[in-house]
């Protein structure tokens, strides 16, 4: 760890993305130390999934944790088919990798990347900058710092189960929220022969990422980057509206309960009262709490070294860093949902690479 | 993938990389010209078009787009008269169309991560790879440019034969007498020739082209190619000098670059299209009112004959003979006439294989030619 110039703080997928960019840079392991609570970086990410019975990916064949985007999942399913299939999908945008595929691809990137050898077992509570670097905990002191530390928490509803912990289906369900966790909840609770009630606040958009195409790339990110404070919180706060995929596959079952009144739709008011005491079980697919102040580490940064924010948001550089805090000798970067006041869509593969190869092109300046 | 505007500058640039090579190792002229084009093409789109139109571009738009601007391409190919083998040309348009697909799609992402989200932006080094893409053409261009052979415009009428010893370009006029070519890269445009034993000869001599050429009052051939490559582009044959003329003969040639007749009309000849052992493509001409034979690909040529309207030929309209091997498709033959002379061959045939010849003959339109599509002499017919 003496020899050590950059820290990673946490360990789930946007920190081994960040870690295999470094490592495509040629940051050796020993220049690295990735501080987290889970060594198996899939692990967290895994267990939700499987918890919503997630079989594909909403991300496309680049969907993956390696540092370059080729060779994607859909090469290399098609190399181990022997088969074009997927390279077709893939140019029609129909690609979807399975979880299974996409985890077992994380797991070839985490033993073959040196990651056992940089990981460190330990929670880090707080972040100071000092002259030069960053002090993290007494763990030392580094140049460089990406904190990739993820959602803060789920978003409960009281008394009920939320989608992303283990559980079964009810003979009559009420799943509230309405975005894709909801969705792929609608269809487990109705194969698994319940009735259900959706409980949304607002109707869902159907788009096949996240958000839209453009906001993936300079093109639509140089107007957001443009974008002053307050219209970028109005901009991030629109294009957090729940949404699924457009597609029979989730158009079809969805049709076919609501004819035969196994699926019903109701907003969030008065009615919600009534669906929930109908409800033998409440799934909650509300997704996560949102904002830097529901993170300690983060909120602590905040408050410690009076760092620029609006409304939940961290206020961050382009790429991803901190203003306040990065200069030509060090470098403080958030990945995952805090970094969404540089890539809106932080929270997924695509953002993890983003704020990772940001990072990355720091670390070799200053190299 | 969400391209800016610059990245779609530079990533065409660099792609073209592929291609540019290969035309610069074959030295042809025609293959800078052919890339300078493809180029030109593309970044006129990709700023008037592709750039507004399309905020996200999938991956399966590069095939519609790539067969717009393919017919683009060879438009302004023909329009511009690049001298280019349609062959040739396809190839470095479809190995420049699979390199931008290997580019954007593995080659770039590998050498720049970032490379997706910078909207096929390909960094600094790409910058400067795609500048030098760009100096490399309008340089090669300018080279071209700079040694094109000398163009010579006739005005009036000129009293012949003419004998072309150098590379040149010769524009307009009337010539009496005819036109020998004995060097390569000689270039006849819209020229007319009268008289003379030959209309134009061309011996020993390539990358020889001859534009809307008028040929008449010949007493043999009003064009004759021995021993040379030649395209020979929307000429006009007419009112021959004497009953055993042809109208475009090719001989000998196997040993050069392949030739072209294309858009030719010719009426009124003994052959109106006549090869011997050569490799000629002969495509969209129009023969009327030849007494031997309309169309003729003999002595172990290699030809194709490809949407020919051949009318009103005595005896035979489209003949693959001696040991020849053709491609006969798409054409129509319209009304061949029965020799008289009792010979099954000259029956009135609108296609036929003759004396061990092997032609593959598919999609063609016969109307009121008795003797239909035959084969006579140990020779093959495959449909």
């Amino acid at each position: 760890m003496a020899s050590a110039r950059c820290a990673i703080v946490g360990s789930g997928l946007a920190a081994l993305a960040t870690y295999t960019t470094l490592r495509h840079g040629g940051v050796a392991p020993e220049e690295i130390v990735v501080f987290g609570t889970h060594a198996d970086p899939t692990s967290v990410w895994a267990r939700r999934a499987a918890s919503i019975r997630q079989q594909h990916m909403r991300s496309e064949s680049d969907g993956h944790l390696a540092a370059a985007a080729f060779p994607g999942l859909a090469v290399r399913e098609a190399a181990r088919r022997i088969s074009v299939r997927p390279l077709l999908q893939t140019v029609t945008n129909r690609y979807r990798p399975t979880v299974d595929a996409f985890l077992a691809d994380a797991e070839r990137l985490r033993s073959t990347s040196g990651w056992e050898r940089s990981f460190v077992e330990r929670r880090i509570a707080r972040v100071r900058a000092v002259d030069g670097g960053f002090q993290l905990d007494g763990e030392g002191s580094f140049a460089h710092v990406l904190i990739a530390t993820g959602h803060p928490g789920l978003a409960r509803v009281p008394g009920a189960v939320h989608a992303y912990e283990p559980h079964e289906y009810a003979a009559r369900v009420a799943i509230v929220g309405a975005g894709m966790a909801a969705a792929t909840e609608w269809l487990n609770a109705l194969a698994a022969g319940s009735e259900v009630v959706s409980i949304r606040r607002r109707e869902p958009l159907r788009r096949p990422l996240n958000l839209p195409r453009e906001y993936f790339s300079k093109r639509g990110l140089e107007s957001f980057h443009r974008l002053a404070p307050p219209q970028r919180a109005v901009a991030l706060h629109e294009l957090s509206t729940p949404s699924y995929p457009p597609g029979a596959a989730w158009d079809e079952p969805i049709d076919r309960a609501l004819r035969q009144g196994r699926l019903r739709i109701v907003g969030r008011s008065s009615d919600d009262a009534q669906s929930t005491a109908w409800a033998e079980q409440v799934i909650s697919a509300t997704g996560f709490t949102a904002g830097f102040a529901a993170d300690p580490l983060l909120a602590d940064l905040v408050a410690e070294h009076a760092l620029a924010t609006h409304d939940r948001w961290i206020v961050l550089d382009s790429d991803s860093t901190v203003p306040d805090l990065t200069d030509d000798v060090r470098t403080l970067s958030l990945a995952g949902v805090a970094g969404q006041w540089a890539f809106p869509a932080s929270d997924t593969i695509a953002g993890a690479k983003y704020a990772a190869r940001a990072f990355l092109r720091r670390v070799c300046r200053t190299r | 993938m969400s391209y800016t505007l610059i990245g779609r500058i530079q990533s065409r640039l660099l792609s073209a990389l592929p291609a540019l090579l290969v035309a610069l190792g074959i030295h042809r002229w025609w293959a800078i010209e052919l890339v300078a084009l493809m180029l030109a093409v593309g970044l006129a789109l990709d700023v008037l078009v592709y750039h507004r139109a399309l905020a996200y571009q999938p991956g399966w738009l590069a095939l519609p787009l790539g067969l717009l601007e393919l017919a683009i391409v060879y438009a302004a190919m023909r329009e511009l008269t690049i001298a280019a083998p349609l062959r040739g040309a396809l190839g470095l348009y479809a190995l420049a169309w699979i390199s931008a697909q290997v580019f954007a799609h593995a080659v770039l992402p590998r050498l720049r991560l970032e490379y997706a989200e910078a909207g096929g932006e390909p960094g600094r080094l790409g910058a400067l790879t795609a500048v030098a893409v760009a100096l490399t053409v309008v340089g090669g261009l300018g080279g071209a440019y700079a040694v094109r052979p000398p163009t010579v415009h006739l005005h009036g009428t000129v009293q012949g034969p003419l004998v072309i010893r150098h590379a040149e370009t010769l524009v307009g006029g009337v010539v009496k007498g005819g036109i020998d070519i004995r060097a390569d890269h000689v270039t006849l445009r819209k020229v007319t020739v009268v008289g003379g034993t030959y209309g134009v000869n061309v011996e020993h001599a390539q990358h020889v082209m001859l534009d809307r050429v008028r040929v008449l009052h010949f007493t043999l051939d009003a064009v004759r190619a021995v021993d040379a490559g030649v395209m020979v582009k929307d000429c006009s044959v007419t009112a021959p000098a004497g009953p055993l003329t042809t109208g475009v003969l090719i001989s000998y040639s196997m040993g050069r670059p392949m030739s072209m007749v294309s858009g030719c009309t010719i009426v009124g000849v003994r052959e109106g299209i006549s090869t011997h052992s050569s490799m000629v493509d002969v495509m969209d001409n129009h023969v009327v009112g030849t007494s031997v034979r309309g169309i003729s690909l003999s002595e172990m040529s290699m030809d194709r004959a490809s949407g020919n309207v051949v009318e009103s030929a005595n005896g035979i309209g489209i003949v693959c003979m001696d040991h020849s091997m053709c491609e006969i498709e798409h054409n129509t033959v319209a009304g061949a006439k029965v020799d008289g002379n009792g010979d099954p061959s000259r029956h009135g045939v609108a296609i036929e294989a003759y004396f061990y010849a092997e032609a593959t003959v598919a999609k063609n339109t016969v109307i009121a030619s008795p003797g239909g599509v035959a084969a006579f002499d140990q020779s093959t017919i495959e449909r």
